[in-house]
């Protein structure tokens, strides 16, 4: 049977882990949206819908970031060998 | 004393102002049918078509009217009812090759700006040049390359301009 220390200590490091992993996502959500923002919509606003140009902009700025951002994860997970 | 009354009075007016002034809508996130309908919206093949059946109708209204304008060759020899039907059979021809003529030029037009402005995920003024020339250089394509160049040329300035003016209009 654990003793109930540990078991308060290991919940605490759960609810830890999960409260930085859930700042480390409203992170990469901000980054990204400010940085596809500012790299897809041009600055003069016509109107205010989206066009199919920066539609498309938008969603392949997405889809590179999440690729780049797995990469350097990846990277990062296997650059202490390196 | 006098001052307070006036600097009341004039409170009293800018603020009737401001409550007059519309009230600022709340932020709202896209729903899923805005995003569905932008989605169907930004597909290529049904915009051009949706542009072709427009400039379909155009053609037909066009038509309709310049067929009106043209007066019959054999005036004196026909009834007036035959001369009602050799107009109205004139307008209806009239209008048909008008109406094709149109909704290519309508479907090549928006199906070429469409791929273009994917392509490049801007939206510019080039692409409605490009699309232009495309529209010009597939209309006139018949009477051979110059031909070709020409109509590209031509119709891709009126099309820049008939953008800019729009533009500024809205």
């Amino acid at each position: 049977m654990e003793c109930p220390l540990l078991v308060s200590i290991k919940i605490r490091q759960i609810f830890g882990m999960a409260e930085k992993e859930m700042e480390y996502r409203v992170e990469l959500f901000n980054k990204m949206t400010q940085s596809c923002f500012n790299k897809c919509v041009d600055n003069k606003y016509k109107e205010s819908e989206l066009n199919m140009g920066e539609n498309t902009c938008i969603d392949r700025c997405v889809s590179k970031y999440w690729h780049v951002t797995n990469l350097i994860g990846q990277l990062l997970g296997t650059g202490g060998k390196q | 004393m006098a001052d307070e009354s006036q600097k009341a009075v004039a409170n009293d007016f800018v603020n009737s102002k401001e409550v007059e002034k519309p009230q600022i809508q709340p932020l709202s996130l896209p729903t899923v049918e805005e995003i569905r309908g932008q989605d169907i919206w930004n597909n290529c093949a049904v915009r051009s078509v949706v542009s072709g059946v427009m400039g379909g109708g155009l053609g037909i209204a066009m038509g309709l009217f310049l067929g009106a304008l043209d007066n019959p060759m054999m005036q004196e020899q026909m009834t007036g009812k035959q001369q009602f039907i050799f107009q109205a059979k004139q307008m209806g021809r009239r209008s048909w090759s008008s109406a094709k003529a149109f909704a290519v030029m309508g479907f090549v037009f928006s199906a070429a700006e469409c791929v273009v402005e994917k392509a490049r995920a801007k939206h510019d003024i080039t692409n409605t040049f490009v699309a232009g020339c495309t529209t010009g250089a597939a209309i006139s394509a018949k009477g051979g390359p110059q031909a070709a160049c020409m109509g590209c040329a031509g119709f891709a300035a009126f099309s820049v301009v008939i953008e800019k003016f729009l533009e500024r209009h809205q």
